[in-house]
């Protein structure tokens, strides 16, 4: 039989099979970044060490709140959680207070965030473009905010 | 991409960027040979996780946005065709595509914000599709289903696959994306029961081009 137009079975599982971390570790996906994240805490929601949440998504631990540029969200006892005599960060916590959807595999303890709406109003309601990386062919990382000064066109395709 | 190729060369103009960026788990392997072919010179992205998609809400290819040297967002979300296309012969002739989006384009390069086609910023927020919490958590599960796929771990990136294209049914990006990886392809019956649906609901396969000629 013909192959199908547009088709590529062959692709659908290329890869062999590993491990996305080493035991006893999470990793959080966001903004096209992997996180693998060895400090931490268990039980219910995403206990992570304060000190990685820039690593994650920009956001930093200060005394005033959990702060990204002009937008600080005080802290309290469901995002700062102590255990085991230490205090750990809640990202699960933190992304139902900023309204940001996730996706938790539990099992793989992987941890999916979608872009947090407060970060989109300036493209949503401004017209702005999103604050957006992108890593080109050649392994380049190509930020939209560094292309002020020119007229950009970006285009999706795809293969199929 | 041969024909974006053209276009860039034609432009030629230093302070012009173009990115092309393909929407395809199939990464290297499924997008990279028909970059090739291209020689192209503008910027080339493979984007497996469809971040272009996701920041700006497109829902299908393909799909565009200016952006003027502010920063600021001029036309967005329009089936970016570059010239009319045809497919199949005789009575099965399907045309689709537009031959205003090029010299539009190139209007807008020439005259910037005094080019007619550049839209004011309430018209392109208006322009921006509104998605739902669903349709946001969709993204995250799509990705999700890519690293997976990345370990080795197929039946899990199915789940999470079909995940993304439940909680964003309007995604025909997801829909295909999913079938290009079976059998059947991502032009088979079931794109086609897709887009039969797709007309019958009412709902826009692209979003309408309004540019004049």
């Amino acid at each position: 039989m013909a192959k199908a137009f547009m088709a590529y079975p062959e692709l659908r599982d290329p890869y062999v099979v590993k491990d996305i971390h080493p035991k006893g570790c999470a990793t959080v996906l966001y903004q096209g970044k992997a996180t693998v994240l060895s400090d931490i805490g268990s039980g219910d929601g995403l206990l992570i060490n304060p000190k990685d949440l820039q690593e994650i998504n920009g956001f930093e631990v200060k005394p005033e709140g959990a702060c990204f540029e002009d937008l600080c969200i005080p802290l309290n006892d469901r995002l700062l959680v102590d255990q085991s005599g230490r205090q750990w960060f809640d990202l699960a916590a933190f992304a139902d207070v900023l309204d940001q959807p996730y996706v938790a595999d539990q099992q793989a303890n992987v941890w999916s965030f979608a872009e947090i709406p407060a970060k989109r109003e300036n493209t949503l309601v401004n017209a702005m473009a999103p604050d957006l990386e992108l890593t080109d062919r050649s392994g380049n990382v190509l930020k939209l905010a560094d292309l002020k000064g020119k007229k950009a066109l970006i285009v999706t395709w795809s293969s199929w | 991409m041969p024909v974006w190729q053209r276009i860039y060369q034609e432009i030629n103009d230093p302070n012009f960027v173009l990115i092309c960026a393909a929407q395809d788990t199939g990464g290297e392997a499924a997008a990279g040979p028909i970059f090739d072919a291209a020689n192209p010179t503008y910027i080339q992205v493979i984007d497996e996780d469809h971040l272009v998609s996701s920041a700006f809400n497109f829902v299908n290819v393909p799909s565009a946005a200016w952006i003027d040297e502010e920063g600021r967002i001029v036309r967005i979300d329009e089936g970016t065709y570059s010239k009319v296309h045809e497919l199949g012969a005789g009575d099965q002739t399907i045309s689709f595509g537009t031959d205003v989006y090029e010299p539009a384009l190139k209007d807008w390069v020439a005259n910037g914000a005094q080019s007619k086609h550049v839209e004011s910023a309430a018209t392109v927020a208006a322009n921006i599709r509104n998605h739902s919490a669903d349709q946001q958590k969709a993204d995250a599960a799509f990705c999700l289903g890519n690293l997976f796929r990345r370990h080795g771990m197929g039946g899990n990136a199915d789940h999470y696959w079909e995940m993304a294209a439940q909680l964003n049914p309007d995604s025909v990006n997801f829909i295909r994306q999913n079938l290009t990886l079976s059998e059947e392809g991502s032009a088979g019956e079931q794109f086609r029961a897709m887009r039969d649906n797709f007309e019958r609901t009412g709902k826009d396969y692209y979003r309408p081009i309004n540019i004049e000629s």
